[in-house]
């Protein structure tokens, strides 16, 4: 059910990282920016990553650096990782290395389509947790927001950006390209599983009313089908039958569904069902 | 190599600057409103809005090095026209929100060379008419014409040659449309560049026998001190008691040039 939706909000989003410059060019100024901080008309939003790169960079906070992430916040706790699972255009075209990958280079690579570098989802949040550590640590040292060369869904907007308005390429370009490749040949799933830090800071504020994956499986250390067929859709590389509810989940919605049993929910906004109850 | 590692640590060390940080150079600025270098950078998140909202197109993203896709104004190929639509924008305060008066902007001063100003040559020459200054024989005054703050950044002194005041705010609309190729004879010094022509006595004095000290050939092995190494040698001046050795090679400082 989710799949058609979320597909029509990433080329949707993929559309617009393109469609915005060619309103500036025609002076349309209601939407500006790229994906580094973004203007809707006047809501100015900015990625939190982003920001908390500056603060530690700056060394101080100030009101507009706030108010920026305020939005994004505000979706992160009602909705999880929706940015990542629906809007994010690097998960969109990564997805798509992904079914390039099981399409013609299953014979080629000889691994099963579910697998994925680090198979511990504990251990792939604690290197992401301190990979983004590391950066501010740096950002802070330098005085350069430094992860901000490597957010890998900004490149992409500035970009296509600079494609429609000066007709050339960056260097960052070739950064998004040796990522696709690393994830299309050796290590499929890496940059998001290991390393994202806007995923990282956005997955800090999951609460208890945040939406996610639950599951209602009787023994849930066993997968329910010997097809697995959860942990073979996961775009994440998680196994969804035992860890569902974790930190890494983008709540795409491509395990519940396949569940056979439908077995597999989506739930949160706990507070509220509570107040109903009582 | 190893020169280039001395030169990172001398730059944190002895500088005391951020060695990550490209240095300035002329004709190159950041948009109006910019809070100093150090601060801009660390404030800025790349995000290119400024460069998006600017209507004439003057805002460029940088290329290769640290400053990667921050913001950039290069007044010889398009000078910024002071609308302040970028400043408004910025997300993290790096371009002030609040700046809205144009002459209030500080994006750097301009500076008139006047071996190439074709109104200074004419001012020197015209006495003695050269057939190689045909083509300069007039009152060309394109900077003053064009100012956005004509009269009060720039004047014509005598009604003859033009003179930058200090309201001038470096927008570069002088830089762009100045005839002479394929130097200006008008460029911007961003803000925060040291100004040789502006600086103190003793960083003039300095710099003058700094020169001096190089022009000259080793002539014996015991170089002495003198411009910089003589800087350096005071640096590490400390409490220790150990006494520094100084030797002054020059026994009254020649007055040289305009400088006193």
């Amino acid at each position: 059910m989710c799949l058609p939706y979320r597909r029509a909000t990433q080329i949707f989003v993929f559309c617009l990282m393109f469609a915005v410059p060619i309103l500036n060019i025609y002076e349309l100024y209601f939407i500006t920016g790229t994906f580094f901080a973004i203007n809707f008309g006047g809501l100015g939003v900015a990625d939190p990553s982003v920001i908390l790169q500056a603060i530690f960079a700056a060394g101080d906070i100030t009101i507009p650096v706030l108010a920026s992430v305020i939005f994004p916040l505000f979706i992160a706790i009602l909705l999880g990782r929706f940015w990542c699972g629906w809007l994010c255009p690097f998960l969109f075209v990564s997805e798509g290395v992904e079914w390039l990958r099981n399409l013609i280079g299953q014979k080629f690579f000889k691994k099963p389509s579910s697998y994925v570098p680090i198979r511990n989802s504990f251990k792939a949040n604690v290197i992401r947790f301190s990979f983004l550590l590391l950066g501010c640590a740096t950002a802070g040292a330098i005085g350069i927001p430094v992860l901000n060369y490597i957010n890998a869904p900004a490149i992409m907007s500035t970009e296509a950006m600079i494609i429609v308005k000066e007709r050339v390429l960056s260097l960052e370009f070739g950064f998004i390209i040796a990522l696709l490749v690393i994830q299309f040949s050796v290590l499929p799933k890496i940059w998001c599983r290991a390393f994202c830090p806007t995923g990282s800071v956005l997955s800090l504020f999951r609460t208890s009313i945040t939406m996610r994956v639950t599951s209602s499986s009787r023994n849930p250390t066993v997968p329910c089908c010997k097809e697995e067929s959860c942990v073979r859709v996961c775009p994440m590389g998680l196994e969804p039958y035992r860890e569902c509810g974790n930190l890494l989940c983008v709540n795409c919605g491509k395990c519940v569904d396949s569940c056979l049993f439908n077995r597999l929910k989506f739930s949160g906004f706990e507070i509220k069902r509570r107040a109903e109850k009582m | 190599m190893i020169h280039g590692l001395f030169d990172f640590f001398r730059k944190i060390l002895v500088d005391r600057r951020n060695p990550f940080i490209s240095d300035y150079e002329i004709n190159r600025l950041r948009p109006p409103g910019a809070v100093e270098e150090q601060k801009f950078m660390a404030l800025c998140i790349r995000c290119n809005r400024c460069m998006e909202v600017c209507p004439y197109g003057s805002i460029k993203r940088a290329g290769l090095g640290a400053t990667i896709g921050t913001p950039h104004v290069f007044p010889q190929d398009k000078a910024c026209y002071l609308c302040m639509a970028c400043c408004r924008l910025c997300p993290t305060g790096a371009l002030d929100k609040d700046l809205k008066d144009p002459s209030k902007v500080k994006m750097g001063k301009a500076k008139i060379e006047p071996s190439i100003c074709y109104s200074h040559l004419f001012l020197e020459h015209d006495v003695i008419p050269d057939e190689s200054l045909e083509k300069i024989g007039a009152l060309c005054n394109t900077c003053y014409n064009v100012c956005p703050l004509r009269d009060k950044a720039i004047i014509l002194k005598d009604n003859l040659y033009p003179v930058i005041l200090d309201d001038c705010v470096g927008c570069g609309i002088c830089v762009e449309r100045c005839p002479t190729r394929p130097k200006r004879a008008i460029n911007v010094i961003p803000a925060g560049m040291g100004r040789v022509d502006e600086a103190g006595f003793y960083f003039r004095k300095a710099r003058t026998h700094f020169d001096s000290s190089r022009s000259k050939e080793p002539s014996s092995s015991q170089q002495p001190l003198s411009g910089e190494s003589l800087l350096e040698q005071k640096y590490n001046i400390d409490s220790s008691g150990k006494t520094p050795k100084f030797d002054f090679p020059y026994e009254q400082p020649k007055v040289k040039g305009d400088w006193d």
